[in-house]
């Protein structure tokens, strides 16, 4: 493994706009009492009482007798469920930024912003965490991030601590066509599949040599010897291959997700998962044997060739293959109601309610590393909750609060509605109309 | 879930009658739904109702309603709705994302009210099987570009033509009303903005010289002219009232500026898009403007309230704006009830929603009198279902459009039933 590696923290660029300056979100003990708890690992409690500590889950059942003297949530009628987990985002940096420039760039990190009211809308769906990636320019890109929804934090706060180093690769269309506008003596390379697996095999060779050489080095144990100039995006791609950063691999077909498998493989490392994978349905049992998990939209389609056939179903099917499956938003405004993207699954394929809302809880949470730490309301574990006023796939659902850590950072009876909005309006109205 | 693609193929299987109707737009005959629950659009929910469907048509629908020889559908345990409507979508005029060619939705120039969109829909439509299967029969199929794209049409999801598909021809016209370009940078260019302001100002003459030019020509042809020019024709019935403009505005300016428009001009209009339709709702159920409300899938405005795209359904429901639901999309027309379902979760009432999918689109294009409702004399366009169709979980068993059973399967389930059924270890 290579040691030198670049500082995490990577926060670029810190704007502090306005909307950012929330209220201090005070550190609270909690007890929500008389709710149904859908706790992904033990089952869906009712009447049953979550009590958190510091910022932890410290109590889950029936007969959990609430501290005296700590805040309490009712939730009667209320569904409370863990805090929901975004596998694949782009909210909280600029856009969809690409580092296009040449096709493997994994040395770079994306900038977290803090300013970004995603944020918030994610919070109020009930979101608690999320993978930040750029776009899929690049054959191997840049390093992702994990964040916590602490709207009102400042970028750096904003890091999940002990998620893992995430690098995002991309196959297919977007790689291939990504200088298709400029002349052909000037486009980048590759230009095809065939020549994004090239890609990847002159690259990682070049790593395995890097890293040979710096093994040699280390084994001297000699001051006085020459180290080996020192090469930061071998560096990252050396880290990719002794397991140390995860691979997210953007893509679509079913031909370039068993490609990259079998790349991976034959220099000794695993895709952690695959994103989007449209077509995973028709290499699950390889992708199950491989080892790789699989985040994917619950039902988008034809809006590009390597689009076509992607199904809903494909969800159900990979699950049932054996692969760990969750479903993320890649966008502002899905993030917003990813249960209902969850719901998707039973009925397509006939999930089950566990399986489906796994997807968007304890799987997620899986692919990012963060599994012991989030993805279930089980004590011990940190308390990042979402309730909601019906049953998440209910049609009638809205989500009443977000927590994160323990803390409430949504309330719907806090935020400024569209009703409140109007309601005021109408109040203002009222005293003029008096006077 | 490989058990729960067998109990469906065995469910199959026991109507064998439409495995052999696959092929086509679906099976004819006379059909009794019997013993389901049947919310029929009219007020009312009837329990242990039959439906009876005869010759494209709804026949009867009562506790003993039935047809002797009729193929029998048991809908003990079920639900029954009228089919959904989409009332905007460019479905059967696009079909995959990025291949120009696939895409062929707007014409050349600003003024192409004789175009017509019905004309050029592709019958066999991936998209529209898959929008079908989960109850959403008909849609609004929209042109788009230029200031008039042209002449929407209101069809149902599966027919042999575009004739046997059409429930409206010219359901309405669709007018891009110009509007003002937004500058992000705001007053960086102050001399481009004003340039821009005027080229919108004169776009708005131009547009309204063409209306008053329609209304002259209708004149002369009412008064036994017989010259004739195709695009001035075409917008007779435009000026005249009879099909209504679904005209772009979003803003509170810009849906004024519409309703004037409309009422200057003696148009019906319908404003489509209306993000801040609610900052008008007084306006609009006033005049009698109706909104086909643009994608719920969308992010509000900066500076409104996290929720107010959601809340907005029930908000022009209390103030009696009629709306009715829209995706804007092909792939994914048939998640038009969950976009109801998002307005559910923020307040509108579901017997509302499921009107805003139903017959208040129906109403707004003309179509009651076929479509929208269960009742005798209807176009039997209707689902049969598990449950709430609002609720992602429940599952559509039956589909009828123009009284013929539609099988459910399309590109998505064959590919399903393909890789659901590859051996292990192959």
């Amino acid at each position: 493994m290579i040691r030198r590696r670049i500082g995490r923290a990577g926060a670029g660029m810190v704007l502090t706009a306005a909307f950012a300056l929330a209220a201090p979100v005070a550190a609270q003990d909690i007890a929500i009492r008389n709710a149904t708890v859908i706790t992904i690992a033990n089952g869906t409690m009712e009447n049953a009482t979550v009590v958190i500590r510091d910022g932890k889950i410290a109590a889950v059942g029936r007969d959990v007798q609430i501290p005296s003297g700590i805040r309490v949530i009712d939730g009667t009628g209320r569904y409370v469920m863990p805090g929901i987990i975004d596998a694949h985002s782009h909210m909280a940096i600029e856009g969809g930024i690409n580092e296009g420039s040449e096709s493997v760039t994994p040395e770079v990190i994306i900038p977290v912003r803090d300013d970004d009211q995603t944020i918030y809308r994610a919070l109020a769906g009930g979101v608690t965490s999320a993978l930040l990636l750029h776009g899929s320019a690049n054959t191997i890109g840049g390093q992702g991030a994990v964040i916590k929804m602490r709207w009102g934090q400042p970028a750096d706060s904003l890091h999940f601590e002990g998620a893992h180093r995430i690098v995002k690769f991309a196959l297919g269309e977007n790689v291939t066509r990504a200088s298709s506008s400029a002349p052909d003596s000037l486009r980048r390379f590759p230009k095809s599949r065939m020549g994004v697996e090239q890609t990847l095999r002159w690259w990682f060779t070049q790593a395995q040599e890097y890293a040979a050489e710096w093994q040699a080095y280390d084994a001297r144990r000699d001051r006085n010897a020459v180290p080996p100039r020192r090469d930061l995006r071998l560096e990252a791609l050396a880290d990719i291959l002794s397991g140390e950063i995860k691979v997210h691999a953007h893509s679509y077909r079913g031909d370039e997700i068993l490609m990259l498998m079998r790349v991976a493989e034959d220099f000794g490392f695993r895709i952690n998962t695959f994103q989007h994978v449209l077509e995973g349905y028709k290499v699950a049992d390889e992708m199950a044997a491989h080892g790789a998990m699989a985040s994917t939209f619950a039902d988008n389609w034809g809006y590009k060739v390597e689009a076509n056939d992607a199904i809903p179903h494909n969800m159900a099917i990979m699950a049932d293959r054996g692969i760990v499956v969750s479903v993320n938003s890649d966008s502002g405004e899905r993030v917003r109601r990813m249960y209902q993207e969850a719901a998707i699954g039973m009925k397509y394929g006939g999930m089950s309610e566990n399986e489906a809302l796994k997807m968007i809880t304890l799987n997620p949470a899986m692919q990012l590393g963060v599994d012991n730490l989030v993805g279930t309301i089980e004590v011990g574990k940190q308390a990042d909750i979402a309730i909601f006023s019906a049953h998440p796939f209910a049609p009638e659902t809205h989500v009443e609060m977000t927590l994160v850590d323990g803390k409430v950072y949504f309330d719907r009876n806090e935020a400024m509605t569209l009703r409140k909005l109007i309601d005021g309006a109408r109040s203002i109205t009222t005293t003029e109309d008096d006077r | 879930m490989r058990t729960a693609a067998l109990v469906l193929a065995a469910l199959t299987v026991a109507a064998p009658a439409v495995l052999t109707a696959q092929a086509t737009p679906g099976q004819e005959g006379t059909f009794v739904i019997r013993g389901a629950t049947v919310w029929t659009g009219a007020g009312q929910t009837l329990q242990n109702t039959n439906v009876v469907i005869r010759d494209g048509r709804i026949e009867a629908v009562g506790p003993n309603a039935t047809a002797a020889g009729a193929i029998e559908i048991d809908g003990r345990g079920r639900f029954v709705y009228p089919g959904m409507i989409d009332a905007f979508t460019p479905l059967g005029l696009s079909e995959t994302g990025g291949i120009s060619t696939m895409n062929l939705r707007s014409e050349m120039g600003e003024y192409n009210p004789h175009m017509r969109a019905v004309v050029a829909i592709n019958v066999d439509s991936d998209m529209m099987a898959i929008t079908r299967a989960n109850g959403v029969t008909t849609a609004i199929t929209a042109p788009s570009g230029g200031v008039i794209s042209g002449q929407a049409a209101l069809v149902n999801m599966a027919g042999w033509t575009w004739e046997d598909m059409a429930v409206k021809q010219t359901a309405a016209f669709v007018l891009n009303y110009p509007r003002q370009p937004s500058f992000r940078f705001g007053g960086g260019n102050p001399a481009a903005e004003r340039a821009a302001g005027e080229r919108v100002a004169g776009q708005i003459r131009e547009l309204k010289t063409v209306l008053s030019t329609a209304r002259a020509y209708d004149q002369q042809r009412a008064a036994g002219s017989d010259q004739t020019d195709l695009m001035y024709e075409a917008l007779r019935p435009l000026v005249r009232g009879e099909v209504p403009a679904l005209v772009s505005a979003d803003t509170e300016d810009q849906i004024r500026e519409v309703v004037e428009f409309g009422r200057e001009f003696g148009i019906r209009v319908i404003i489509n898009g209306g993000r801040d339709a609610w900052k008008v709702r007084d306006l609009l159920a006033q005049n009698d403007v109706p909104v086909v409300l643009g994608s719920i899938q969308s992010t509000p405005a900066s500076d409104a309230p996290y929720d107010a795209v959601f809340a907005q359904p029930g908000v022009l429901h209390e103030a009696g704006v009629k709306f009715a639901f829209s995706t804007g999309g092909g792939a994914n027309a048939r998640h038009v009830p969950f976009h109801a379902a998002l307005a559910v979760g923020y307040g509108l009432p579901k017997e509302a929603a499921l009107r805003a999918l139903t017959i208040w689109p129906a109403e707004m294009f003309g179509a009651a009198d076929q479509i929208g409702t269960i009742e005798a004399g209807k176009v039997a366009n209707l689902f049969v279902a598990t449950g709430d169709p609002l609720d992602i979980r429940t599952q559509v068993s039956e589909l009828f459009i123009k009284g013929r059973r539609v099988p459910m399967d399309d590109r998505q389930t064959r590919l399903y039933e393909k890789y659901n059924a590859r051996p292990a270890g192959n």
